[in-house]
């Protein structure tokens, strides 16, 4: 089987298994939903002309939600012993890592759609005209979020405190994309053009290319070492 | 001709603690052997290292007569592993997990209904795996491990917390797989005799004896 179709595998597998037992899914989305609506009660309306605060609650909510996301990625795998059954696979490592990254990819979207729709109903944010370009933002801040998410929960998942370990280690590495998330996001919610994010999605895509890279040429080596 | 399995000079240390000591043993296709010895002799740890799963921390390993650790893809489709922990998923069904595992290493239909039904665990196939009880969910592992039809079979403690009856459907399995290499971890002396040829007794990390049964 090739790379992409063992990828795609491992993440549907996840997938499966993450919403049978949907009690986590469910407290991810509970968590972004409730934290929207604290904001909401804390902030009221005053919101709707404060780009750069709706812009940081937004993220500081999803990077909360993507932390207890990766905290179940490979530490839950290695917890229950199934972690060997991904080892006996013939495929490269970074097919595994990018099984749990596609897996990321697909939850956090999910969040993502929910905190986006909810603060346009609780924060009342006029997100509607800028929707699609708040999406790509959102989305491709994401993405590096999953990639960079997944391989420190790699990097972790055999260490002690790993949980702990995680959420000291994801917010130093995850910095160069929540910081030009935010300016992004913050432009948009302001009416700004595309033209003007341009800076920070080179950026992204920068800290994309990067830890990819990274996560492919190390991976292997975690799982050996293991 | 070359060996299933050649494990040359390796070691394994974790930590302050050696678990394998310039360990050298060579295995040959249709060969059953059994790696007995107490509780951290370092039979798991050999298993391990055999399955690729763990590099040794000095030595060679060759399966086949490749080097077991530069081409661990194309040597995994070739080893079968079951360990005690068990490598399936307790949301997803015996079915899901097995094909999960068939559809990666590529199986054809035959064989995979083939095992199931030798297991006799076309029953429990829509059951998910965390209702099954221990023995069920050990034979289903088997399943897993056996799907893709491997010519090497890593099997370690493979008689603890199996019925008699299991553990005879087991040995008659194994002892029937004319070409194939079985390794076998136990504590049980009386059941690896009665499926291996050749057992091997670890002590402290270094073969102590290599004896025919």
């Amino acid at each position: 089987m090739g790379f992409f179709s063992t990828a795609l595998r491992i993440a549907e597998k996840d997938l499966k298994a993450e919403f049978r037992r949907a009690y986590e899914v469910l407290s991810i989305l509970i968590f972004s939903v409730s934290s929207i609506l604290i904001c909401s009660l804390a902030w009221g309306g005053a919101l709707a002309g404060r780009a750069e605060v709706a812009a940081a609650a937004l993220w500081i909510i999803l990077f909360f939600a993507s932390v207890l996301t990766f905290t179940t990625s490979f530490t839950r795998e290695v917890d229950r012993g199934t972690f060997g059954g991904l080892k006996t696979l013939p495929c490269p490592p970074s097919a595994i890592l990018l099984g749990k990254i596609l897996y990321a990819i697909v939850l956090l979207f999910l969040v993502e759609l929910v905190l986006l729709l909810s603060s346009m109903v609780f924060l009342n944010l006029s997100l509607s005209e800028v929707f699609l370009e708040l999406l790509l933002v959102f989305f491709l801040g994401m993405v590096n979020l999953s990639v960079a998410g997944s391989f420190v929960s790699g990097l972790v998942m055999f260490s002690e405190g790993k949980t702990l370990l995680l959420s000291f280690l994801l917010f130093p590495i995850c910095m160069p994309v929540l910081v030009p998330s935010v300016l992004a996001t913050e432009k948009i919610v302001k009416g700004l053009s595309m033209v003007n994010i341009m800076p920070e999605l080179r950026l992204l895509l920068a800290f994309l290319f990067s830890i990819t890279a990274i996560g492919a040429l190390t991976f292997k080596f975690i799982l050996e070492e293991a | 001709m070359v060996a299933a399995v050649e494990v040359i000079e390796v070691s394994k240390k974790y930590g302050y603690l050696w678990a394998l000591k310039s360990l050298t043993v060579r295995i040959d296709k249709g060969e059953l052997v059994a790696f007995l010895g107490p509780n951290g002799a370092g039979k798991t740890t050999l298993m391990k290292i055999v399955a690729t799963h763990v590099s040794p921390s000095s030595g060679t390993v060759k399966i086949f007569g490749q080097d077991a650790f530069k081409n661990g893809g194309q040597i995994r489709k070739r080893i079968g592993f079951v360990t005690h922990e068990g490598f399936l998923y307790d949301e997803l069904t015996v079915e899901e997990n097995l094909l999960f595992y068939a559809r990666l290493f590529s199986v054809n239909q035959q064989n995979f209904d083939n095992i199931i039904e030798f297991l006799n665990l076309k029953r429990w196939c829509m059951v998910p795996v965390k209702r099954l009880s221990y023995g069920l969910r050990k034979r289903a592992d088997i399943v897993r491990a056996l799907v893709h039809n491997p010519d090497l079979i890593l099997l370690d403690e493979l008689f603890a917390g199996l019925d008699e009856e299991t553990c005879s459907l087991l040995v008659d399995y194994f002892r029937n797989q004319q070409a194939k290499a079985v390794l076998v971890s136990s504590h049980s002396i009386e059941w690896a005799k009665k499926l291996c040829d050749r057992g091997i007794l670890l002590d402290k990390g270094e073969i102590v004896q290599d004896t025919q049964f």
